[in-house]
C-alpha cells in the first residue's frame, strides 16, 4: 500500500532491514552454542599478543608476504587498467551516444557476468590445470573476476542517471567524444576513484586467500599454521597481513587525492617484475602444460548428462541462496546497527577497530573459530561469511558516514531531536544510499564466496564444487561453474529491478 | 588545473608503454634456468616449522647424494599438490595413498619410490567426544551406533582422514546420509579434526593414527573429553612419487639414484637421523605402483577417482 501511494521506507531503514536475518540466527547459534572449545578459542585470541618470534618462521613468513604483495599489486593494476575500459564499453549510455545502439553494451555486460561469478580460488585452481605453478596463475584468477566486477560497477554508475549537461551539449551539437569526456565522466570519476583504491585492499585479501588454497605465498604459510593449530605462528602471519594492509591503505589515501594512483596504476608492473626477480618467485611467460587432464570431447557430453543427473542441484543450490541471503544479512546491517547502537565517536572507533579484525582474519579460519563453539550448521557458514564481509562493509560505511555533510544532523539536534534519531536520519540516510549500492556487489561476492566456507556441515554448491574440484571431476566442475554463473546473472537482474523501484 | 593533467598523463602512459615492453622482453628473454634444479614438494599434513624443517633437511641430504639443487615447494592444498605434479612444476612428491594413485592416473609413466615403514601397514583412528556416550568398539560391525552422529573428517583428499574411514563405514553399513546433518563435515586437518571433537561440535572424528599418537604424545590431547573408540584395520598410506621425465632431464638412471637416496637414509648419520625422525619412521622401504590397487579401487568406489 505504502509503495502504491508513492510513499518509501526511509534510506537509512532499508540499509537496518536485512538485520531482521540475525533473529533466526541468533537463536540457531543459542541452540547450538556450547562451551567445549572455548579453550581452544582462547588460546587463539591469547596468542594475539604473542606471537611467535622465531626467527627462520619470520623469514619465510616475509617472502610470503613479499610474494603476496607483488601478486596483488600487479593483479590489481592489470584489473583496474581492464577494468576501466571494458567498462566504458559496457555503459549503455556511452555505446548508444556514440553508435546509437544500447544492445552491444548490454550484451558484453552480460557476457562477463560469468567471469565474475567464477572465485577466484576456483579460477586459480582452474588455471592451474593449464599453466602448472606459475606466478601468473594467481594474477590471472584475480584479474578475469575484478576486471569484470570493476566493470559493472563503472557501467552502472555512468548509466545511474543520464545526466542533463550531456542531452544540453548533444542538442547543441557538440560532438559525441567530446560530449561524453566534458558531461558524464568527470561526476563519476570520484566514486570510481575511491572503488579503485579500494579494490587494492581486496586484491591483497584474495591473494591471500590463494594462497591458502595452494598457490604460495602468505597464504600458503598461514594454512599451514591454521591446520596444525599453531595460533602464535597463524598471529605473526596476520600481524604482518595487517600492517602490510594499512601501509597500503595510507598510501592508497595519500595518492588517490591527487593523481598519482594513476601513475601508481601504471608503473606497478614493471617494479613487480623486477621484485620477484629478487624474490625467486616465478613470474616467467606462463607455457601451456601438455596434455589436459580432462577426458575427450566424446566422453565429456556422456558424462555431463551423468554428472547433471547424480547431482542433487534444488538442495544444493537452495542451501547455497539461504547462506548468501543470511550471510548478506548480516554483512550489510550489522555496521549501521553497531553504529546506531554506539553513535559516539568513542565507540566509534571500537567498533572500526573490530571491522578492521574480521577483515583480516580470512573467512575459512573464522568458521573454523565459530565452529568450535557451535554445532556445525548452516548458521555457522553464514555467521563465519556474514562477519568476515560485514568487517569490510563496516568500513565502507565509515567511509560513507565521514563524508556526509554535518549540517543537517547538527540542525536534528539543536532542535532538540535525541542523539539517536538526530544520527540515524541526519547521518545515516544521507549515506544510505551509496551503501546500500555497494551493499548490491558485496553480496554477489558472498555468493562465490560460500565456495570457501563449503567445508563447514558440508553444504551447498561450494561444498560440492570443492569435492568436485579434489575429485577432478571435471563434468561437474562444470556444471557447477554455469550454476554459479546463472545464480550470479539472477541476482544482477534481481538488483536492477530493485534499483528501478527505488 | 586540467592543462597540467595532461602532461602527467602522457607521462604515465609513456611510462606503461615502457613498463609493458620491457616486462614482455624480460619474460621472454628468461630461459628456464631451473632446468637443473629438482623440485620437490609434499601434500600439506605437518605444521609448518616442522615442514620447513623437515625439507630443508632432506633438500640438504638429497643434495649431497645426488650432487644437483634441490628446492622445496610448499603447497597448501591436496588438489593443487596433484596439479602441480601434473603439469611438471614438482617433480618428487610426498603424496598420501589417494592423492598419490590421483597424480599417478593423471601422468602416465609417473612411478612410486618409496614408502616409509610405517606406511605398509597404516590406520586411522576414529576418535569420541567423551559427552557423547559412543562406547569403544571391539569389532567392525558395531560401527553402526554411529548412525545419526555427528561426523568429522580432515580434509577432503585424505587417505586416512576421510578416503579409507568412509570405506570402512560403508562395509559395515553406514552410509554418509546416514549421519547426523546428512553428510559428514570436513574440518580441513587431522588436527582440526581433533579439536572439532574435543570442543564438542563433533561427536565423532576420525583421522591418522600417527598424528593421533603425536598428538597424545606432546600433551595436547584432553583424554577426559575426548577418546579412542575404534582403530581400522591395516592399508597403505604415503608414498613418493615421481615424474616420468626425470631419466631426460637429469641423465640415465637419475630416478633410480633418488629411490637409491631415499632409501638408504639412515638413522646412523646425523642427517638422516633428523630427516626420519620428522618423518615419523625409522626408514624407508621400497615400494611400487601395483602395492596402491587397493586404494585406486576405494578411490573408485567412492567416486574420489574418475
Amino acid at each position: 500500500m505504502a509503495l502504491q501511494r508513492g510513499l518509501k521506507p526511509a534510506p537509512a531503514l532499508m540499509a537496518l532491514a536485512p538485520g531482521l536475518v540475525l533473529l533466526p540466527l541468533g537463536l540457531g547459534l543459542l541452540r547450538d552454542l556450547h562451551a567445549g572449545g572455548a579453550e581452544q578459542i582462547g588460546r587463539f585470541w591469547l596468542a594475539a599478543f604473542q606471537p611467535s618470534l622465531e626467527r627462520s618462521l619470520l623469514t619465510h613468513q616475509l617472502t610470503g608476504l613479499q610474494v603476496t604483495a607483488l601478486t596483488a599489486l600487479l593483479a590489481w593494476s592489470l584489473s583496474s587498467c581492464i577494468g576501466l575500459v571494458l567498462g566504458l564499453l559496457c555503459s549503455t549510455t556511452i555505446v548508444s551516444t556514440l553508435t546509437g545502439l544500447r544492445w552491444p553494451a548490454l550484451m558484453l555486460r552480460r557476457c562477463l557476468s560469468p567471469l565474475r561469478s567464477i572465485h577466484e580460488m576456483v579460477w586459480g585452481l582452474l588455471l592451474l590445470q593449464l599453466f602448472g605453478l606459475n606466478g601468473w596463475v594467481a594474477v590471472l584468477a584475480i584479474v578475469l573476476p575484478y576486471s569484470a566486477l570493476l566493470a559493472r560497477v563503472l557501467a552502472d554508475q555512468l548509466d545511474r542517471h543520464e545526466p542533463l549537461a550531456l542531452t544540453a551539449l548533444r542538442c547543441a551539437g557538440v560532438p559525441a567524444v567530446a560530449n561524453l569526456f566534458t558531461s558524464l565522466i568527470p561526476p563519476v570519476a570520484t566514486a570510481i576513484r575511491d572503488h579503485i583504491g579500494h579494490r587494492l585492499d581486496c586484491a591483497l585479501r584474495s591473494a591471500l586467500l590463494l594462497g591458502i588454497f595452494g598457490l604460495g605465498g602468505l597464504g600458503t604459510e598461514l594454512m599451514f599454521s591454521m591446520q596444525s593449530l599453531r595460533f602464535r605462528e597463524l598471529w605473526s602471519g596476520l600481524w604482518l597481513m595487517a600492517l602490510l594492509l594499512a601501509l597500503v591503505n595510507l598510501l592508497i589515501r595519500r595518492l588517490s587525492a591527487g593523481h598519482g594512483l594513476l601513475l601508481l596504476l601504471l608503473a606497478l608492473p614493471l617494479v613487480t617484475m623486477q621484485w620477484s626477480r629478487s624474490l625467486h618467485h616465478d613470474l616467467s611467460l606462463p607455457r601451456w602444460v601438455d596434455g589436459a587432464p580432462w577426458a575427450s570431447s566424446a566422453q565429456w557430453i556422456e558424462g555431463m548428462s551423468q554428472a547433471w543427473i547424480e547431482t542433487p542441484w534444488l538442495e544444493l543450490v537452495g542451501e547455497t541462496l539461504l547462506i548468501t541471503l543470511l550471510a548478506s544479512g548480516v554483512a550489510i546491517a550489522l555496521p549501521p546497527l553497531l553504529r546506531l547502537i554506539a553513535p559516539a565517536p568513542g565507540p566509534g572507533r571500537i567498533v572500526k577497530a573490530g571491522w578492521l579484525l574480521m577483515r583480516l582474519l580470512p573467512a575459512p579460519l573464522t568458521a573454523l573459530l565459530l565452529m568450535l563453539a557451535s554445532k556445525p550448521t548452516i548458521t555457522v557458514a553464514a555467521l563465519a561469511l556474514g562477519l568476515h564481509h560485514s568487517g569490510v562493509m563496516g568500513l565502507v560505511l565509515e567511509d560513507g558516514l565521514a563524508r556526509v555533510d554535518d549540517r543537517e544532523h547538527q540542525a536534528m539536534v539543536a532542535l532538540g531531536a535525541r542523539p539517536r534519531s538526530a544520527w540515524l536520519f541526519g547521518v545515516l540516510s544521507p549515506a544510505s544510499k551509496r551503501y546500500l549500492a555497494y551493499a548490491a556487489y558485496r553480496s554477489d561476492v558472498i555468493l562465490r564466496d560460500t565456495a570457501v566456507v563449503g567445508l563447514v556441515g558440508g553444504a551447498g554448491l561450494g561444498w560440492q564444487l570443492m569435492e568436485a574440484l579434489s575429485s577432478f571431476h571435471w563434468q561437474q566442475v562444470g556444471w557447477l561453474v554455469l550454476v554459479y554463473a546463472a545464480l550470479t546473472l539472477l541476482g544482477e537482474l534481481l538488483c536492477e529491478r530493485l534499483q528501478e523501484m527505488t | 588545473m586540467p592543462r597540467r593533467v595532461q602532461p602527467a598523463v602522457m607521462v604515465a602512459g609513456f611510462i606503461s608503454a615502457l613498463t609493458f615492453g620491457s616486462s614482455v622482453v624480460g619474460c621472454s628473454s628468461t630461459t628456464p634456468s631451473s632446468i637443473q634444479v629438482l623440485k620437490i614438494g609434499a601434500i600439506p599434513d605437518q605444521n609448518p616449522e616442522r615442514l620447513n624443517r623437515l625439507y630443508e633437511a632432506l633438500s640438504d641430504e638429497l643434495l649431497a647424494s645426488l650432487d644437483i639443487d634441490v628446492q622445496y615447494v610448499p603447497v597448501s592444498n591436496y588438489a593443487a599438490a596433484v596439479s602441480a605434479f601434473r603439469s611438471g612444476s614438482l617433480d618428487l612428491v610426498w603424496f598420501g595413498g589417494l592423492t598419490g594413485v590421483q597424480a599417478r592416473l593423471q601422468t602416465p609413466g609417473a612411478t612410486v619410490l618409496a614408502q616409509r615403514d610405517i606406511d605398509a601397514e597404516f590406520t586411522s583412528v576414529f576418535i569420541a567426544n567423551g559427552a557423547s556416550g559412543l562406547r569403544p568398539i571391539t569389532s567392525a560391525d558395531q560401527l553402526v551406533q554411529l548412525k545419526g552422529r555427528r561426523m568429522a573428517f580432515g580434509s577432503e583428499s585424505s587417505t586416512s582422514g576421510r578416503l579409507m574411514p568412509q570405506f570402512f563405514l560403508g562395509e559395515n553399513g553406514i552410509t554418509m546420509t546416514d549421519l547426523a546433518g546428512g553428510g559428514p563435515g570436513f574440518s580441513g586437518s587431522h588436527d582440526a579434526t581433533i579439536a572439532v571433537v574435543q570442543s564438542g561440535a563433533y561427536e565423532v572424528g576420525a583421522l591418522n593414527a600417527q598424528v593421533w599418537q603425536s598428538n597424545v604424545d606432546e600433551g595436547r590431547v584432553d583424554s577426559e573429553k575426548v577418546v579412542v573408540i575404534w582403530r581400522t584395520p591395516p592399508y597403505v598410506d604415503y608414498h613418493w612419487l615421481a615424474r616420468p621425465d626425470l631419466d631426460a632431464r637429469f641423465g640415465e638412471g637419475f630416478t633410480g639414484r633418488v629411490q637409491n637416496a631415499l632409501l638408504s637414509l639412515s638413522p646412523t648419520t646425523e642427517r638422516g637421523a633428523v630427516v626420519l625422525e620428522l618423518f615419523g619412521a625409522k626408514r624407508f622401504i621400497p615400494a611400487q605402483n601395483k602395492d596402491y590397487s587397493k586404494i585406486e579401487a576405494v578411490g573408485r568406489q567412492l567416486g574420489k577417482i574418475r
